[in-house]
């Protein structure tokens, strides 16, 4: 077997059931005989160790140099290495959308520009030559990577406590939870009255109401009814077209939280809409951030198992991994469709390079293994995993989960938040986009630009408000799917368009895909952005996304 | 014509004009919504496309052009006319084209469908980007109902308008040509197309297309890429142009190029590449594809007819140059019909398998038009899943067959549980055996009448070595036949074992079929081992007793050899003639060595087919007897019930919500108001006026002085009362919109149920219930006296939308019938002018075989029934309502011999009169072909129904039909007295009509030739057309004994629920030989299980919810938990249990059936995702890890 690469060092220690330290793989990547080399590590290493080290490898090579030094095989190495380089690693993707939602995203058209300077450095093959001829430089110029410092927490996560029995009293408990908790939110800014006090106040009395949306439509007059529905009952309140309110209504969708404030009319009937308030992320809000420089890969959508699952930018993603440039990159989160799954969609069976669904896992498992082994990992399921589509998603079944035990990963529901190292992510796999994307008016949200999609739900605070449309939803005693909390980043996928922007101080990245552009995709006019990795600072919360393929 | 038919018509014509002038009578006394008849009598097509359109002066015009020219060429002809003015009434450029695009839509469907009317919406002028005008024909789901060729030139016939007029051509956004590929592309996903274009065709036919295709959306799911584009108003696929653009433009491109080759002002050379199939071909980066290989590969991608025509020539082609050894010519296979199984309809044959039906050329009397003879014993064979009428769908040579049962063809072959291998043939005999039936080695004949090769443009198929292609090969051998034919002791089909023998070797001609095994289906291997097992044998008491061992057990089930088992041996009766095949003599001395077989013959077909080892050790040519096997599987099962509305309707009264569900007419009558009085309701009727003393009513008759109404038509805005224009449009002149004369009054239903039966004189106690309706859906809101309706409910027959009584029945084909099997005598015959049988001997005889006319038709037990009732309703209303005398005073269904009927198809609006011969106990509505093809069907498992003459006279109103798409299709807008031939939907033509196929047929069926090739060898219905014998002498091959044989019902009826029916589909395809039940388990998964459980989980998680008490609907449940109301209980739409009531079945029988991983783990992920949701996590019984 060819070892040319680190990530294939990596994967070789992990079958042989070790970790190993950065150094020690690019270690051997640089041997003479990297297969050997790798062997004769193995041999060397003492038999209660689980870690590979530096020491054990050059321990190594030294026997191995001794019994058989050749001069002009190790004259290659570096060539070996740079070849891995040449994938494209590093190219750092400026072009995509950087776009502003409201003129005080400044920060995410900076973020590109901040990092572009790093990814010069490891272009240059001179870097790349001295990294891998001299090994003590390369420690020098890495900070180690401390397994201790590091700080992973995961809310919000479902799996193992899904309650529901799909009775009518689960899903009532559902919507009456997410009332509760977004209309507190709401209670601050306006003064509620319950659906049922306002229907017996006196006309032309003012009056405030939170409640779900019901009902949106147009009159034969051009104005809006928005139905509100509270614990009390359902009131209708009246937006007339000429208030400037056009653009918000736009933006309603059904099942949402919703603050309405105005006058009631003569008839007390109806109420006359002033303003209209949605949860809304604060503008006051300000994101927690690592005390250190280290960083976080947000990718999802691998689908493993397609026909179309580009192995080769995979691994070029992962060789980068091994490079002392990603070496702060620490955290790995996925956020969702993992494999290609089975029966996703009718004839599925003819498009899939492996059929079956615990080898598209197993296959799975041995990409992530390229991956450097003391990287945490975090997964939540996608629509095209083995899980129930209905959401709140659980993380997988324990059969399943044994599949994927490499590294350690942490698997959660979808959604859930991470709290890494002070920064709260939201990982949501994003199901819910393509409604939000049908719905709203195209400069409001498009496939183009996903994280616009974000922000509307970033701004509903829940992330996926419509019921009984595109999105399924399955009853549990609490509605997971709620934003209780404000995070710092709000990561989704399924769309496979790579977009991020801040929403009021919050970044929003739809993480593109792994997946070339199927027959599918084709059909229906969608082209994919595959082959990228969002590197997320988790100090500055600034981003740099790379291009593998 | 001959006199004779002459005769025939004018019967019919004089009981039409006996019915006519009664209806006209009771029409007069204007208690009807109009004081005439509806149904409008068309004496040719010309009649029927002026009456269907309403376009004065189309008749005369097409008459004078018919006889110059083809019906394609004077639809172009007549748009100059529509141009010039000359015909239609038309002041605008777009009506001018409208009218003639309908027209030419309405001459190409014979003036029977509707898709002139209801397919095309309008034609309108829009602006291109630069400026200029373009035409755009906006058309509607109904155009499906005018086929390709119709819709294609509906096109044509816009553009040539259009540059006559001239308008520019279309010059389409660039978004635009996108839309269309990608919304074909759903369309053909959602509802499917019989030709998919690929999306570059689409988009080629987009670009090019000189006017716009527009329509309505006809679905809910919308594209996704080209969404709110500007000038398509829907975001929706849009079915009628996707069927124009699919089905006409693409798959009809060829017949249309020949009209626009003739016309100067049109030009569409772009069809060039369409016809030579090269768009979408060479896009895939491989220019070197464009080149020579570029002719096999449009053959393979394109349709299926194209695919096995090209590869059939193709294997010819290397079987004569080449070496032979090959192996013979064999149609492909197909799996095609298989798609979309349903659970509960088993698999009878997968594709060309071995054991399964085998494919035998004839016609019988009850045979052609799409349809395919099986032996009635095979229908009990197969557990009575098949019974005249049931549809099945077909490998070859078209998509589906009726079915029809046909004994002259052979039976099928079983194992008996006891080891024996019995062919049968008697239905009975099928019957008492078939518990027993251990393996069902093979289903017997499947006739196919070369008509159905030449209508499916299919190359022939090995014919089946049969006896009367035999018959013709021992003549031209030099046997005297019609001596052997008269010779009493000589049965030329069924001869004894030694005259077989003797003719093959004196006459040298190939052994006689009856004697023929199936050496096709052995291996060489088997066939040696076969011949040293029987030289090997003994000879007790004249049968032969072979060791039994395994091999030789299944080569004698391959062979179809009938034979019985002891615990050792295998006992063959008929031993002689497979020794002689097998090179062993009477003394069974085998007279060969295994290295006398040549290598041709051990190689032929790679050793799988022994037919030229045989050959080589036989004293006699042995034909190959059954090389073509023809898969299929049950389609929809046949059809023969009454047309009843859903709830049934007695009358078209309205009586909003005040009936309760039962739509009870006296209970809305006894409904007390706030006001203490009973049955006044708001109802929405129509407004009509009493021409003479001015009164207001809803009623057709003036209450006060007994004068027919008018409709009054007011509009709502402005009051303006307006009159209808010639169309019967009615526009107001102020608001310039459409108005109706529907309107909100207070109606005392009470008082008008108490009068109706007042009127005719019956009390409530002669019915059980008079179901009325919630409300009209006509565009006056006209309702119908309840009169009629108590008659019906008193009858026991309800009423279809339009006013009639309608049954419903699968049409099958008869061209010629015995008396007796439906059930009349010679006698009837006689009285309805038949005088000879088919052998012009006088009929005397209840057996003798008598050749049908063309309208006349066999009702089912059922549709007699029905219409007995029918004519006691129509007689008590002429009696009891009209005050006229009755007109059918029938007392026992013989009565019915010689009435009229409507024939009526869905998705046509022209009814054709038939006359009632006889009836059958088949499920099935039988009639002669041209019956079938005026109505516009055909018999591939096809419905439609009867109407009773007088009932659709008297009680048809255009009224009542619903304004809204597709309203007027389905009624009878017209009628056609009499059939001419030449006017029918031509698939008709493609009957044979012979007595016997010429030897040249079965010849060239072995070279899988055209049917072409010997289409002058052997006549068809097209070529009589339009000589005196276009309505008589239509042969046929096969007799069958009774056209009623096999199970009345198929099993798919009789059987209860879903899962028994699922039962016994897996259990047959157990049984069959030719089936793999494997195969049928996974897709019964595959599309109906899996299908069922992802619907209704997607279902279950964004649900409906719905108060138990008082039915409101929720899109959400409301947070209060309760109804808002009523504050009752709500509940969900979707339980669990629907959700998941299959998923336990489905992963058993995936086990059972041993299905692919792929298919278990797809329902192991789903019944994972169904406990995920219905159950608590928290509540799982725990596992013993968790108490150690």
């Amino acid at each position: 077997m060819p070892l040319e690469s680190n990530a294939r060092i990596a994967k070789a220690l992990a079958e042989r059931g070790y970790n190993a330290e950065r150094e020690a793989i690019t270690l051997l990547a640089g041997a003479a005989d990297p297969a050997a080399a790798v062997a004769a590590a193995v041999d060397h290493a003492p038999d209660e160790a689980l870690r590979i080290t530096a020491d054990h490898v050059r321990e190594a090579t030294v026997d191995t140099e001794r019994s058989a030094a050749s001069p002009a095989e190790t004259g290659q190495s570096p060539v070996e290495t740079k070849g891995s380089t040449d994938h494209g690693v590093g190219g750092t993707e400026t072009a995509s959308a950087a776009a502003t939602a409201d003129g005080e995203t400044a920060a995410a058209a900076e973020s590109p520009d901040s990092t572009a300077p790093d990814a010069s450095a490891t272009a240059d093959p001179e870097t790349t030559d001295s990294l891998a001829a001299n090994p003590e430089r390369s420690r020098d110029s890495e900070p180690p990577r401390n397994p201790d410092l590091r700080d992973l927490e995961v809310g919000n996560d479902m799996t193992g406590h899904s309650t529901g029995t799909g009775e009518y009293s689960d899903f009532v408990t559902t919507f009456r939870d997410r009332y509760e908790r977004l209309s507190k939110i709401l209670r601050g800014r306006v003064n509620h009255r319950p659906a049922e006090a306002i229907a017996n106040m006196p006309g032309g009395s003012d009056a405030a109401m939170i409640g779900l949306v019901n009902d949106v439509r147009s009159t034969k007059s051009g104005h809006w009814l928005v139905e509100l529905e509270d614990t009390t009952g359902t009131f209708p309140a009246l937006v007339m077209k000429d208030k400037g309110l056009a653009d918000v209504v736009d933006e309603i969708l059904l099942d949402e939280c919703l603050a309405v404030e105005g006058t009631l009319a003569d008839d007390a009937g109806i109420l006359f809409a002033d303003s209209l308030h949605f949860p809304d992320v604060p503008r006051t809000h300000r994101p927690g951030g690592a005390d250190r420089h280290v960083q976080a890969a947000l990718i999802s959508d691998v689908h493993v198992g397609s026909d179309e699952f580009m192995a080769d930018a995979w691994h070029s993603f992962t060789d980068w991994l091994h490079t002392s440039e990603a070496n702060p990159v620490e955290y790995l989160l996925l956020a969702g469709d993992m494999v290609e799954g089975v029966g996703v969609y009718p004839d599925q069976d003819e498009e899939l390079e492996i059929v079956d669904i615990y080898e598209q896992y197993e296959a799975f498992a041995e990409l992530l293994k390229e991956v450097p082994a003391d990287t945490e990992i975090v997964m939540i399921p996608g629509n095209h995993d083995a899980v129930r589509l209905a959401e709140p998603q659980p993380g997988f079944n324990d059969e399943i989960r044994s599949i994927m035990d490499v590294h350690d990963a942490q698997i959660v529901s979808n959604p859930a938040t991470v709290s890494v190292e002070g920064v709260e992510v939201l990982m949501y796999h994003g199901v819910s986009l393509d409604e939000v994307i049908a719905e709203l008016p195209e400069e409001k949200a498009s496939y183009d630009e996903p994280h616009k999609a974000m922000y509307q739900l970033l701004k509903k605070r829940h992330v996926a408000p419509q019921f009984g449309g595109h999105t399924r939803v399955a009853p549990e005693e609490r509605d997971y799917l709620v934003m209780e909390d404000v995070p710092d980043v709000f990561h989704t996928g399924h769309v496979h368009k790579l977009g991020w922007g801040k929403y009021h101080n919050v970044l929003a990245v739809n993480s593109g895909c792994w997946q070339a552009q199927t027959d599918f995709q084709k059909s229906v006019n969608i082209d994919p952005d595959a082959g990228y990795a969002p590197i997320l600072d988790l100090d500055t919360l600034d981003m740099t996304v790379r291009k593998f393929s | 014509m001959r006199p004779d038919d002459e005769r025939y018509f004018a019967r019919i014509e004089e009981r039409l004009d006996e019915a006519w002038d009664v209806a006209e009578t009771a029409k007069e006394q204007g208690r009807d919504p109009e004081p005439k008849i509806e149904i409008p009598v068309a004496r040719d097509m010309a009649d029927r496309v002026e009456n269907i359109l309403g376009i004065d002066g189309v008749a005369e015009r097409v008459r004078d052009l018919e006889g110059e020219m083809s019906r394609e060429e004077a639809a172009l002809e007549l748009v100059t006319d529509f141009v010039d003015g000359n015909v239609g009434d038309y002041d605008s450029r777009e009506g001018k084209i409208e009218g003639a695009v309908r027209t030419a839509v309405a001459l190409l469907t014979e003036g029977v469908v509707a898709a002139p009317i209801e397919g095309i919406d309008r034609v309108e002028l829009l602006e291109n980007d630069d400026g200029t005008e373009f035409v755009n024909v906006y058309y509607a789901g109904p155009i499906r109902s005018a086929g390709g060729t119709a819709q294609a030139l509906s096109v044509l016939v816009a553009d040539y308008a259009r540059s006559l007029l001239d308008v520019d051509e279309y010059k389409p956004r660039d978004v635009e040509v996108e839309r269309y590929a990608e919304e074909i592309a759903l369309y053909d996903k959602e509802t499917g197309l019989q030709y998919t274009p690929k999306d570059k065709e689409s988009k080629f036919i987009a670009k090019h297309i000189p006017v716009m295709l527009d329509g309505e959306a006809t679905s809910d799911e919308e594209v996704s890429g080209f969404r709110d584009l500007e000038r398509v108003d829907t975001n929706s696929a849009r079915g009628g142009m996707c069927l124009v653009a699919a089905e006409g433009i693409a798959l009809k491109a060829p017949k249309i190029q020949r009209y626009t080759r003739d016309l100067e002002e049109v030009d569409w050379p772009w069809l060039q590449d369409l016809i030579d199939g090269t768009i979408g071909k060479d896009g895939a980066g491989d220019g070197d594809a464009a080149g020579d290989g570029s002719d096999s590969e449009a053959d393979d991608e394109g349709s299926d007819d194209a695919e096995s025509d090209a590869e059939a020539n193709e294997a010819a082609g290397d079987g004569s140059t080449e070496d032979e050894a090959a192996g013979p010519l064999r149609a492909d296979s197909s799996q095609k019909f298989l798609r979309d199984l349903i659970a509960g309809r088993p698999v009878f044959t997968h594709p060309s398998e071995a054991g399964g039906f085998r494919l035998r050329y004839g016609r019988a009397r009850n045979h052609g038009f799409a349809t395919g003879g099986v032996h009635p014993a095979t229908m009990h064979i197969v557990d009575d899943f098949l019974a005249a009428g049931t549809q099945i769908k077909t490998e070859r040579p078209g998509k589906a067959h009726g079915v029809v049962p046909v004994d002259s063809i052979e039976g099928p072959t079983v194992r008996l549980a006891n080891g024996e291998v019995r062919r049968i043939d008697d239905p009975e005999e099928a019957k008492e055996i078939r518990n027993g039936i251990e393996k069902v080695l093979d289903l017997g004949e499947y006739l196919v009448n070369y008509g159905e090769f030449v209508e499916n443009n299919h190359p022939l198929a090995p014919a089946s070595y049969a006896p009367e292609w035999w018959v013709q090969e021992f003549e031209a051998a030099g046997a005297d036949v019609r001596a052997l034919r008269d010779d009493p002791h000589v049965d030329l089909e069924h001869p004894a074992v030694d005259e077989a023998l003797a003719w093959a070797r004196e006459y040298d001609c190939p052994l006689h079929p009856e004697y023929t095994y199936l050496w096709h289906d052995i291996s060489v291997d088997a066939f040696e081992a076969l011949a040293d097992a029987v030289a090997a044998g003994d000879v007790v008491e004249g049968v032969l007793a072979v060791e039994r061992t395994e091999p030789v057990r299944d080569a004698l089930e391959s062979l179809l050899i009938e034979h019985a088992a002891t615990p050792d041996a295998l006992r063959i009766p008929t031993w002689r003639p497979l020794a002689r095949s097998l090179g062993i003599d009477d003394g069974l001395r085998k007279g060969w060595h295994a290295d006398d077989l040549s290598a041709a013959a051990r190689g032929y077909a790679d050793g799988e087919n022994a037919v030229r080892a045989v050959n080589e050790v036989a004293p006699f040519e042995v034909r190959e007897r059954a090389p073509t096997r023809i898969g299929n599987r049950m389609g929809r099962p046949e059809k023969s019930e009454s047309r009843d509305l859903s709830p049934a309707v007695h009358t078209l009264f309205p009586i909003n919500e005040a009936g309760g569900p039962q739509r009870d007419v006296a209970e809305a009558a006894n409904v007390m108001d706030d006001t203490g009085h009973r049955g006044r309701h708001e109802l929405q009727v129509s407004d009509r006026v009493c021409p003479d003393c001015g009164e207001h009513t809803y009623a057709a008759l003036c209450p006060d002085c007994e004068t027919h109404t008018e409709p009054h038509y007011e509009c709502n805005d402005c009051g303006t009362v307006c009159e209808p224009d010639e169309a019967g449009r009615v526009e107001c002149p102020n608001c310039e919109w459409e108005v109706t004369a529907a309107s909100y009054q207070e109606v005392d239903v009470n008082d008008a149920y108490r009068s109706a039966l007042e009127t005719v004189g019956e009390r409530e106690s002669a019915f059980e219930i008079l179901k009325g309706v919630q409300g009209l859906t006509s565009r006056n809101k006209t309702p119908e006296p309840i009169e009629k309706g108590v008659l019906r409910a008193k009858n026991g027959v309800t009423s279809f939308k339009d006013g009639t009584v309608r049954y419903d029945m699968t049409d099958l084909p008869v061209t010629a019938v015995r008396p007796e099997e439906l059930d009349v005598t010679a006698d009837h015959f006689r009285e309805l002018g038949y005088e000879t049988d088919i052998d012009d001997e006088p009929l005397r005889h209840d057996d003798q075989v008598v050749e049908l006319r063309v309208q006349d038709i066999v009702l089912s037990d059922g549709a007699a029934e029905h219409m007995l009732k029918t004519a006691d309703f129509v007689d008590d209303l002429l009696e009891q309502f009209y005050g006229l005398d009755r007109f059918y005073e029938v007392n026992e269904r013989d009565d019915l011999v010689g009435e009229l009927v409507f024939g009526m198809a869905p998705h046509t609006s022209a009814a054709t009169v038939g006359r009632v011969i006889g009836f059958t106990s088949a499920a099935v509505g039988y009639a002669h072909p041209y019956f079938h093809a005026a109505k516009r069907r055909n018999c591939d498992g096809d419905e439609d129904c009867v109407m009773l003459l007088m009932d659709g006279l008297l009680n048809f109103s255009k009224e009542f039909l619903p304004d809204q798409r597709g309203g007027r299709m389905d009624a009878p807008l017209v009628m056609s007295s009499r059939i001419d031939p030449s006017e029918i939907d031509d698939e008709a033509h493609n009957v044979d009509i012979v007595r016997e196929y010429p030897l040249e047929l079965y010849e060239a069926s072995r070279e899988l030739a055209d049917p072409e090739e010997v289409e002058e060898l052997i006549q068809i219905g097209e070529d009589t057309l339009g000589t005196d014998d276009e309505y008589h002498g239509f042969d046929h091959t096969h007799d069958t004994t009774d056209i009623a044989m096999g199970p009345d019902l198929s099993a798919y009826k009789t059987l209860g629920d879903m899962m028994e029916k699922m039962d016994a589909q897996l259990e047959l395809a157990r049984k069959l030989r030719a089936v793999d039940e494997t195969d049928v388990a996974e897709r019964v998964i595959e599309y109906h299980f899996l299908p069922d459980i992802i619907g209704n989980l997607r279902a279950f998680s964004r649900q409906e919810t719905r108060c138990l008490d008082c039915g409101e609907k929720y899109r959400r449940m409301p947070l209060t938990g309760e109804c808002r109301e009523c504050g009752g209980r709500v509940n969900l739409t979707v339980h669990e249990g629907s959700v998941s009531k299959y998923v336990d079945t489905a992963i058993e029988v995936a086990e059972r059936f041993d299905c692919r991983p792929y298919t278990k783990q797809r329902l192991k992920v789903l019944d994972q995702s169904l406990e995920s949701i219905f159950e608590d996590d928290t509540n799982k019984q725990s596992g013993i890890a968790d108490f150690m």
